[in-house]
């Protein structure tokens, strides 16, 4: 592999030097450093706005005495930089230890040494600017000529590669080289003055193959469908609904509503519905979830590269792994970084990361699902006399001591009699995630399950993630609505 | 790296795509150094000190025919520079033609002067001496009964950004600002049922930060949300906190009064301009130019004065009430109001709000809460307006029941529905007082009557 120059800075000399000045002072220090480069295409009603490129350099350090963390994050990356930078994160480490209340060690670890790089087919540096840009011309003819009530188009094309270390004191010095792609497409229609839009997008980890699967190809045209289709939708009417929720739905339910909730840095906040919850029943019989962000998943959805949401080894030097979180109903597993599973105790398994080396790793998920069962999608919709069939989100949220969660589905059909009616749009679905985990009456067979691709906030910080579910049923969910 | 070398680096850039490339009409360089401190609190105690830098460069440029290129990197050397210069035109040349592209801002005569944007006890902040913020924070939830736990923190930052352009422009600023946050857990002991409650405060200089003020708002926050009900369905009047006024009214006409948004049809006050949008109660407008607030500058980010612009005037939506960079406002033929907005060197200038303020009413929440019989508080929603259609249907993350103009139970489970331009309609009061989040400023604000769908059978 490749190694950029400013990632061989770190050589054997100054990582020897590092660990003379932590000696003694500190517990444990663990230093990321990462060079980005990347393109960014965007286009608005066939015309570019902006074509950019950029090259970014981060380093964080961390050090770690007794219960306290300091971090200095530095942009310029030479020797005596780097060695100014570490001292700093020593200093404020012992800051923290001298003022901190709650006390804990990280277990030491047994290192890392590895190098690891995705497999790309078409590498995006040896596709030319021009062919990106036509790619995405391309996207905005189809979408502005579906139909002349297409008003607004917008397609985003990113693509970047990034080169990190990761060094720690356990002795793990490990380099990863990982490329991305993402396409977004955005339609905005309007019909006698009602405005609506519609959104989706491409993303994986590999080389420019992402952007030619049929799934990219016939993104825009989906896009501008979906958008022109909910312009007839009719505005929900409030009450308590059977609810029967498609992938893309169900798989943000599980990530926002109730996988947050699993995460072990929320739980020993108190922020968490989950606490003292091990080896106690979460969820109705049927429910498996599980977070298993490794290489190599791309395959069972057929596609020629990795899921957006996966990594070789977190942010801590850690390797992807699966993570059981419910088994059978009941609660098995949180996820965990260093510290977390250090104070409770359990094996760290693989979900310290952050967004870019000059932030904190915090526990994240990675590629989360809910295993398939035994209904097909036509059983469940023939079973349900009075419900709703929900696809797609726009956005969810949930409340993290309560439990109380919020989604806005983009669209929806009533369900009467067993069969799938009118279209509605902005149905708002609400309820209390553990009681809405054990009221779940149908999970659909392997044939409706699917995955997708987000980017996930939490403190500021935004990292890649999947999740991925079957078509489920629900009862009694609180439906909100203007009517 | 000191003024003169940026100064120096920035000349060297413009000369280089003057003479690289004929087919450019203008270059603007945007130099951005920063610094910051963090100290955060988990689980009620210190935990991470973090000291930061970074410093930036971006060069855009832009075709005679409008097409743009865009290019940044964080390493400020002279190497990497004309690298970037390069590579900007060459993403210029594969770009489209944009005949709405006018020019560049040039020059002005003279810039606004706004006091106390730069706080020099802000820049030279060690965390040593910012700790006694954080124990604050910390002694307050100690002190309390109830609270389980907190989560917070204090940061402090100073920028220092450079703008030039081809057309002779050459600004620079320095900015301070500091942020305290605290988000605290309260546990009724004998239910066990938790809550959280969360307040922050965003100030230019360091000596209006209260961190007490901010940890008993945020336990006054999470007290009030404690015991919840479900309630039935009904529609009765809706009182707007600050918190929520800025959720439902000001995010939602800042995002809709953004030229861009609006010149492409996304926003709900499409055709709407010089109308009659909303009560007489409804008087908006964006004002960059406070001193020592946190959305004041001399001049935006593509160096063009920044003022103070009428948006709504007595529910009037004024037909010069758009917020426009240089790029919308020679779209349509207009003066840029001073609004372009970058989230750093890494962005182009988007358009953003400077103070976005609704103004204040002339009676006291005591009066306007005292007429309610029977009505919902909403302090947050997680939800927010769909800025296309209007559409508003939210969960009541924090809200309570109003009884014979007293504030009751916390609700769970409820829901709120109205599109917006009906409930600007229905503003029938708007109180004094009112409270400033970082650049917005709110009153509390009574609508006349909402739907709300209950949880209870």
């Amino acid at each position: 592999m490749e190694i950029s120059d400013e990632l061989n800075e770190f050589d054997e000399k100054l990582i020897k030097q590092l660990n003379q000045i932590a000696k003694e002072k500190v517990e444990y220090w663990d230093i990321r450093t990462e060079v980005n480069n990347g393109t960014s295409l965007d286009f608005t009603d066939q015309k570019s706005k902006e074509i950019s490129s950029f090259e970014i350099i981060n380093c964080g350090i961390r050090a770690f005495k007794n219960g306290g963390w300091g971090f200095s994050v530095l942009k310029d990356l030479k020797r005596e930089s780097i060695k100014l930078g570490f001292q700093r994160a020593i200093k404020l480490a012992c800051l923290s230890e001298s003022l901190s209340k709650i006390k804990f060690n990280i277990t030491p670890r047994d290192p890392l040494i590895d190098q690891f790089k995705n497999h790309r087919k078409k590498k995006l540096e040896d596709i030319d600017i021009e062919d990106k840009i036509n790619l995405v011309k391309e996207h905005e003819k189809v979408a502005s000529d579906y139909s002349p009530y297409v008003k607004n188009t917008r397609t985003i094309y990113l693509d970047g590669h990034s080169q990190n270390l990761y060094l720690n004191s356990f002795g793990s010095n490990i380099i990863q080289d990982l490329s991305f792609l993402r396409l977004f497409c955005l339609v905005f229609t309007n019909k006698n003055g009602a405005i609506e839009s519609s959104v989706n997008s491409v993303a994986g980890i590999g080389g420019y193959e992402i952007a030619e699967t049929n799934k990219a190809i016939n993104l825009s045209r989906k896009t501008a469908e979906e958008a022109v289709a909910l312009l007839d939708a009719k505005s929900p009417v409030g009450g308590k609904f059977t609810i029967i929720s498609d992938p893309k739905l169900t798989g943000t339910i599980v990530h926002e509503a109730f996988g947050h909730s699993c995460e072990a840095d929320l739980v020993l906040n108190n922020e968490s519905i989950l606490k003292d919850k091990i080896g106690e029943r979460v969820a109705s019989e049927d429910v498996n979830i599980i977070d298993n962000p490794s290489m190599g998943q791309g395959s069972q959805f057929n596609l020629p590269y990795e899921l957006f949401g996966s990594y070789f080894v977190d942010d801590e030097g850690i390797p992807s792994q699966k993570t059981i979180i419910i088994e059978n109903g009941i609660l098995k597993n949180y996820l965990h970084n260093l510290e977390t599973s250090s104070r409770m105790n359990v094996p760290p398994n693989g979900h310290g990361r952050a967004s870019v080396s000059s932030e904190r790793p915090q526990v994240r998920m990675g590629f989360t699902y809910l295993e398939p069962k035994d209904w097909s999608l036509e059983e469940i919709i023939e079973d349900t006399k009075n419900g709703i069939l929900c696809e797609d989100f726009q956005y969810g949220y949930t409340h993290p001591t309560s439990g109380n969660f919020q989604f806005k589905c983009r669209f929806s059909y009533r369900i009467e009699d067993g069969e799938k009616k009118e279209m509605m749009r902005d149905v708002a679905l609400s309820g209390m995630i553990l009681e809405a985990l054990n009221k779940i009456s149908a999970i659909g067979n392997k044939k409706t399950y699917n995955y997708s691709v987000g980017m996930c906030g939490k403190g500021g910080q935004n990292v890649r993630v999947c999740d991925g579910a079957p078509y489920i049923r629900i009862e009694d969910i609180t439906v909100g609505g203007l009517n | 790296m000191d003024n003169s070398d940026i100064h120096s680096l920035a000349k060297y850039c413009l000369n280089l795509i003057e003479h690289k490339n004929s087919e450019t009409k203008c270059t603007d360089i945007y130099f951005e150094k920063s610094k910051y401190i963090n100290i955060e609190i988990e689980e009620n105690s210190i935990k991470n000190n973090e000291i930061g830098e970074d410093n930036g460069v971006s060069i855009r440029v832009i075709h005679k025919n409008g097409s743009l290129g865009f290019a940044y990197a964080n390493k400020l050397d002279k190497i990497t520079i004309e690298r970037m210069c390069k590579i900007a035109i060459k993403m210029m040349k594969v770009g489209t033609p944009d005949s709405d592209f006018k020019d560049l801002p040039g020059l002005c005569n003279s810039y606004p002067v706004v006091k106390d944007l730069f706080d020099k006890n802000l820049k030279n902040l060690e965390i040593e001496d910012s700790l006694n913020y954080v124990n604050d924070l910390i002694k307050t939830c100690e002190d309390d009964d109830m609270a389980i736990s907190q989560s917070g923190n204090f940061a402090s930052g100073y920028s220092k950004t450079y703008i030039f352009n081809s057309n002779g422009l050459n600004v620079s600023r320095k900015d301070t600002s500091c942020i305290i946050s605290s988000n605290i857990i309260v546990k009724n002991k004998i239910s066990n049922e938790t809550s959280s409650g969360y307040e922050r405060q965003i100030e230019r200089s360091l000596d209006k930060i209260n961190a007490i003020k901010v940890a008993n708002l945020a336990l006054e926050d999470a007290k009030r949300n404690l015991n919840r009900k479900k309630i039935k369905s009904m529609k009765v009047p809706l009182l707007l906190t600050p918190k929520s006024t800025i959720a439902l009214i000001l995010r939602p006409i800042a995002a809709a009064v953004n030229a861009e948004t609006f010149q492409y049809k996304r926003s709900f006050l499409v055709g709407k301009r010089d109308q009659k949008i909303g009560s007489d109660y409804l008087s908006i407008e964006d004002n960059g130019i406070i001193d020592g607030a946190t959305g004041s500058q001399e001049f935006d980010d593509e160096g063009v004065p920044c003022k103070n612009k009428k948006i709504i005037e007595k529910g009037n939506f004024l037909k010069t009430g758009l917020l426009h960079n240089s790029y919308t406002a020679g779209k349509e033929g207009v003066e840029s109001t001073g609004n372009a907005a970058r989230s750093s060197y890494i962005s182009i200038p988007s358009i953003g709000i400077t103070n976005f303020i609704m103004k204040p009413g002339d009676i006291s929440f005591e009066e306007i809460i005292r007429d309610i019989k029977e009505g919902i508080v909403l302090n947050y929603t997680g939800d927010s307006v769909n800025l296309t259609t209007g559409d508003f249907s939210g969960l009541i993350l924090h809200g309570n029941l109003i009884k014979n103009g007293e504030i009751k139970d916390p609700l769970n489970e409820t829901m709120i529905g109205i599109n917006i331009m009906d409930l600007f309609k229905k503003i029938d009061a708007v109180s004094k007082e009112y409270k400033v989040y970082g650049a917005f400023q709110a009153p509390y604000v009574r609508i006349k009557s909402v739907n709300i769908i209950g949880g209870a059978d």
